[in-house]
């Protein structure tokens, strides 16, 4: 009787764990939704930015004709007149995930049109994202520091900055993956079984298939594991665990093609290899260990491991020398030696994501989480175990790759996670543990969602861990403040969590935002206007050169063929495109012509104050062409004399005569922002401009938007029969003797400036 | 002098070391003298102690550098059309009063056609550096020779990880009985949290970007740690914002040994734990009111330099 009502009491409770779990995570999953739902909210359900165009424009493609037409699919409207094989040069899990959602919800008869599964899939994704985290934190540390970091990535700026709705990019759903993949290895290594091992290669497998970050998981994990060996924490599950997941993860990421033969055939996959190596001598060594004496085990042991690490490292470079192993990226590179980008890859360096990472990024994106997460590793190495290590290691390579490119804060935002979720959870633990009553008026002074989410997770830590001794050493008191302290913290990071994915994250680029005086908002509508106008009255096989951030929504909204794109393949296209933008007009002509150019597209941010114009990024177009083309082009030349960039009143001639100063000001002088400004003041740089009187002979203009923001030029076709100019027109008179003097009869002077020539 | 005897000349003085020094005489004959077909790369510099010039010494060195590179790398050809040549201020200060300089070290070009009295094309080491490198790719611009840089390996610092890699194995050989401080965890626990602390305060972008320490306003004069902007940092910031990250997790650290002391009190009566802090007797409540008000200040002040930094973030918590 007694042991049945304690087993109703034990699984009744089970239950209630269990209820709560679920009903944290589901409304850990709602909060994070509808927290990405700021930028639909204000303007509407459309594409961000500049990458997700074009995976919008493949997914649309994929639906539209089929996956295998998708694989074969050679786009001709991209990097005219190369062309580009989509299928092989993409990720495709990105668009097969969307594809998919669609046809589930077009067989249950949910008609949406593609676009917003687009839109809404990172935010859907954010909450599986949450639940993985869930489940490895559960695994590493204990349920109740899962539910915190679950809480913390569902609303973590570090992660909503990739992955609000509508930016529709591959790290939205590549974090899940991400997650998930670790989850199912560090679950693998505890059990030490083949099914957990195979389901992580085939998480693998899927994130292999979605970004290329996976590099990191295909180092990160075979880390581990020489950690593990090092440490002395060998063991026949990490052997099975570890083995099996190598040869399945690399067979099944030889699938995609895009990856195809890399994971053999790259230096950035050769460490798994050799640690799947030195795990089958490991396991030798210890299978021999215990049969032959220790003279002998010694013996083989030294003479055996030098002689196959010297082989191996001969064996690496013989094939790296002989061309069949590829040596390492310069992506790799420029994460180590941090000052490689800059000299040998300007293109790399120009993306501003990969510029190194401030203090202040920091601070930013994790908030109370980056203070606290020390104090989760710090108690994961006081009591390490084999997947603690894991998540040590996972950290501090993070942290450091974090540091050198803004980027790769995504991949560090999980791990800053779960480790903020241990350290919180380990401190309720010890502070939340007494009587019932404190414990309840803390949850009551909560009011919001969040905040009873996180008192739902400390209260189901406590239940679990519930410890009837009285405390003689911290007083109750103590215990209340520091838990009340400690919810205000987390209120804290709710509420900058929200005004930074409301401020700084949402925004979708598309569209421009701005506030006048009284606080009311402009809406610039100017992008989409542009590329509507060059839909309706271009022909429908235009050729449109822009800078090539703008090549995929170009394509994407505008639907018009573009030279170059963000898909910064093929360097020498796009350094042409930079040398067309930085010559003088004739000269740009000429490649222009070459390149069948129709219209000419810049971005001009002077009227309206817009810092991310062609203006401002046109140095590294000048870079990139000097680049491949070092005799016409030299970044010199483009400075002031007193060596600064300007566009203004000590601007150079050569400056002064580009295409892209001629396009970007044409007929600027004229306009005249207040009243009491000289015309041509350029907001954004702050000056009069250089050169106000800009005459175009070779390009017209074709349509420039409401806020200037897009101009738009037409290549004239080359002329029937060349004109001469009027000022070309009179015969030079060498010399000024022929105006001085008795001989002035007979000199035609139409203008008074003829001597000009 | 002929065209062949000057060349000749050339060759024979750039046959033993890879300059030319010039003095008046030679410089009038073969640098400022047509008829020429070569290309002189002349650097002025002031090398003799005397003089103070700080930088002369380590432009004159990668100066060598693209000289030597240029003497063993280079083709046949390539040798007759370019030489490198130097003036030194104490060999030569005519020729500096005839160039009208007063400022050193200068890389000059003298192209084949230059006439006597035209200035030649310098350098301009301000935006491009002296590194061999740069200079070399000057040479390539101005003479289309293009001279393949080598430098000598510099062993400094492979010698020196060499020196403390054998120190720390040394170390290791002689405390080969005590190897427990190598499974101490508390070690690899500071190691791992300063790795962490330093890469959060953004050292990495010191690294890249050499921001100043700090800087003063140029009007009152005031220094100033913390530099107004999202975009750049100081390194002063850095370490300040590093130790705050420290003393918070410190703070969280104390609030949980707190807990942990009164709990193993209860268990075990005595905190036979290795725990330097219950060495210290301090009483919990203090010790956590201690870590609490650790966490508290530190977090709000680092939260006052975020916002001094960030305009228009609306939240602090107990100053401004």
């Amino acid at each position: 009787m007694t042991s049945t009502t304690a087993a109703r009491t034990a699984s009744s409770r089970v239950g209630a764990t269990t209820l709560l779990t679920i009903v944290v995570l589901a409304l850990a999953w709602f909060v994070g939704f509808a927290s990405r739902l700021f930028a639909i909210v204000r303007f509407e359900s459309i594409i961000h930015e500049f990458d997700p165009w074009f995976n919008y424009r493949a997914t649309h493609h994929m639906v539209q004709h089929g996956f295998y037409k998708f694989l074969n699919w050679f786009d001709e409207r991209a990097w005219y007149p190369l062309g580009r094989i989509v299928g092989g040069t993409v990720y495709p899990g990105l668009m097969v995930t969307s594809g998919l959602i669609h046809w589930i919800l077009d067989s249950l008869n949910f008609h949406v049109h593609i676009r917003e599964v687009c839109v809404f899939l990172a935010p859907t994704f954010s909450g599986l994202t949450a639940i993985a985290t869930y489940l490895l934190t559960k695994e590493l540390w204990s349920p109740g520091a899962g539910l915190f970091a679950a809480c913390f990535i569902a609303i973590s700026p570090g992660y909503t900055s990739r992955s609000v709705a509508g930016s529709y990019d591959n790290e939205g759903i590549a974090i899940f993956a991400l997650q998930f993949t670790y989850y199912l290895w560090v679950k693998s290594l505890k059990t030490g079984s083949i099914m957990w091992a195979s389901l992580c290669a085939l998480s693998y497998f899927y994130m292999v298939s979605a970004w290329g970050g996976y590099v990191f998981i295909i180092n990160l994990i075979p880390l581990h594991a020489l950690a593990l060996i090092i440490m002395g924490r060998y063991s026949s599950r990490l052997f099975v665990s570890y083995t099996s997941f190598y040869c399945l993860a690399t067979i099944l990421s030889m699938q995609v093609p895009f990856v195809g033969f890399q994971p053999v055939r790259t230096s950035e996959h050769m460490p798994a290899f050799g640690v799947f190596g030195l795990l089958q001598i490991v396991a030798l060594m210890h299978y021999a260990r215990n049969r032959i004496t220790r003279q002998q085990f010694m013996t083989l042991f030294v003479g055996g491991l030098t002689i196959l690490g010297a082989l191996s490292v001969v064996v690496y470079f013989a094939l790296v020398w002989g061309g069949y192993v590829a040596p390492f990226s310069g992506r790799f590179y420029s994460l180590w030696d941090t000052g490689y980008a800059k000299i040998h890859i300007p293109i790399i360096a120009s993306v501003s994501e990969h510029q190194p990472t401030t203090w202040v990024s920091f601070f930013f994106d994790l908030h109370i989480t980056a203070a606290v997460f020390p104090v989760g590793l710090w108690y994961c190495i006081k009591k390490v175990n084999d997947e603690r290590v894991f998540i040590i290691l996972y950290a501090v390579s993070a942290v450091y790759f974090a540091g050198v490119m803004v980027r790769l804060m995504l991949t560090l935002t999980p791990a800053v996670c779960v480790l903020a979720g241990i350290g919180f959870s380990y401190t309720f633990e010890k502070y939340l543990k007494d009587e019932e009553t404190k414990e309840r008026s803390s949850s009551q002074s909560g009011t919001t969602k969040d905040e009873k989410l996180y008192d739902k997770a400390a209260k189901n830590v406590k239940s679990r861990n519930a410890n009837d001794g009285d405390e003689s050493g911290v007083s109750s008191n103590v215990r209340t403040i520091i838990s009340i302290i400690l919810v205000i913290f987390l209120l804290m990071f709710v509420v900058h969590a929200t005004y930074v994915t409301s401020n700084a994250y949402s925004h979708p680029s598309v569209v421009l935002q701005s506030s006048t005086n009284n606080g009311d908002r402009i809406i610039m509508d100017d992008f989409r206007e542009a590329y509507h106008w060059l839909r309706e009255n271009t022909a429908d096989d235009a050729r449109v050169m822009s800078w090539w951030d703008y090549g995929y929504q170009i394509a994407g909204m505008a639907n018009r063929t573009t030279l170059v794109d963000n898909n910064t393949w093929n360097n020498s296209h796009i350094a042409l495109v930079g040398k067309a933008m930085s010559s003088n007009e004739s000269a740009a002509y000429e490649i222009m012509t070459e390149l069948d150019v129709d219209y000419i597209l810049v971005i001009f941010g002077g009227v309206i104050g817009y810092s991310g114009d062609d203006i401002n990024k046109f140095l590294w177009m000048v870079r990139i062409a000097q680049g491949e083309h070092p005799k016409d082009i030299r970044e010199e030349n483009y400075f002031t004399s007193t060596g600064e960039y300007s566009t203004g009143a000590g601007a150079s001639e050569t400056m002064l005569n580009c295409l892209m100063y001629k396009m970007s000001y044409y007929r600027f002088g004229e306009t005249r922002v207040g009243y009491n400004q000289a015309g041509g003041f350029d907001r954004t740089r702050g000056y009069v401009i250089g050169k106000k009187d800009i005459t175009l002979e070779y390009i017209e203009e074709a349509y420039t938007t409401e806020n200037w923001l897009v101009r738009i030029y037409k290549r004239k076709k080359l002329p029937n029969r060349p004109t001469v100019k009027s000022e070309e027109a009179t015969i030079p008179i060498k010399g000024k003797k022929a105006t001085q003097g008795k001989n002035k009869k007979g000199v035609i002077r139409p203008a008074p400036t003829a001597s000009k020539a | 002098q002929t065209l062949e005897d000057k060349v000749q000349n050339l060759v024979d003085l750039t046959s033993r070391q890879s300059i030319v020094k010039f003095n008046m005489d030679k410089w009038k004959t073969l640098v400022r003298m047509q008829p020429r077909n070569y290309s002189m790369i002349v650097m002025f510099t002031a090398l003799s102690p005397g003089v103070q010039c700080p930088i002369c010494k380590p432009a004159y060195d990668e100066f060598m550098i693209v000289a030597n590179s240029h003497r063993y790398t280079s083709s046949e050809g390539d040798r007759r059309k370019v030489f490198f040549g130097i003036v030194d201020y104490e060999d030569a200060p005519q020729i500096f009063q005839q160039m009208n300089l007063n400022t050193a070290p200068i890389l000059y070009h003298f192209g084949p056609k230059l006439g006597a009295k035209k200035r030649p094309e310098q350098m301009d080491f301000q935006r491009q550096g002296f590194d061999a490198d740069a200079i070399g790719r000057f040479v390539a611009d101005q003479t289309e020779v293009h001279v393949r840089v080598i430098r000598p390996p510099n062993y400094t610092a492979p010698v020196v990880i060499a020196l403390f890699v054998a120190l720390l194995l040394g170390m290791l050989y002689m405390k080969r009985n005590s190897l427990d401080f190598l499974f101490n965890r508390t070690v690899w626990g500071f190691v791992c949290l300063a790795i962490t602390f330093i890469f959060m305060s953004g050292q990495m972008w010191n690294h890249i970007r050499g921001p100043p320490f700090m800087i003063t306003n140029p009007n009152t004069k005031e220094p100033s740690f913390i530099h107004g902007s999202t975009q750049f940092q100081l390194i002063a910031e850095t370490y300040i914002v590093g130790l705050l990250y420290a003393l918070i997790a410190i703070g969280f650290i104390c609030v949980n040994e707190a807990a942990d002391q009164s709990n193993s009190k209860d268990r075990k009566n005595a905190g036979k734990k290795l725990n330097p802090l219950s060495l210290l007797n301090i009483p919990t409540n203090t010790l956590a009111i201690a870590g609490l008000v650790c966490i508290c200040v530190f977090f709000s002040f680092l939260l006052s330099v975020f916002r001094s930094k960030y305009r228009g973030y609306p939240y602090s918590f107990l100053f401004a």
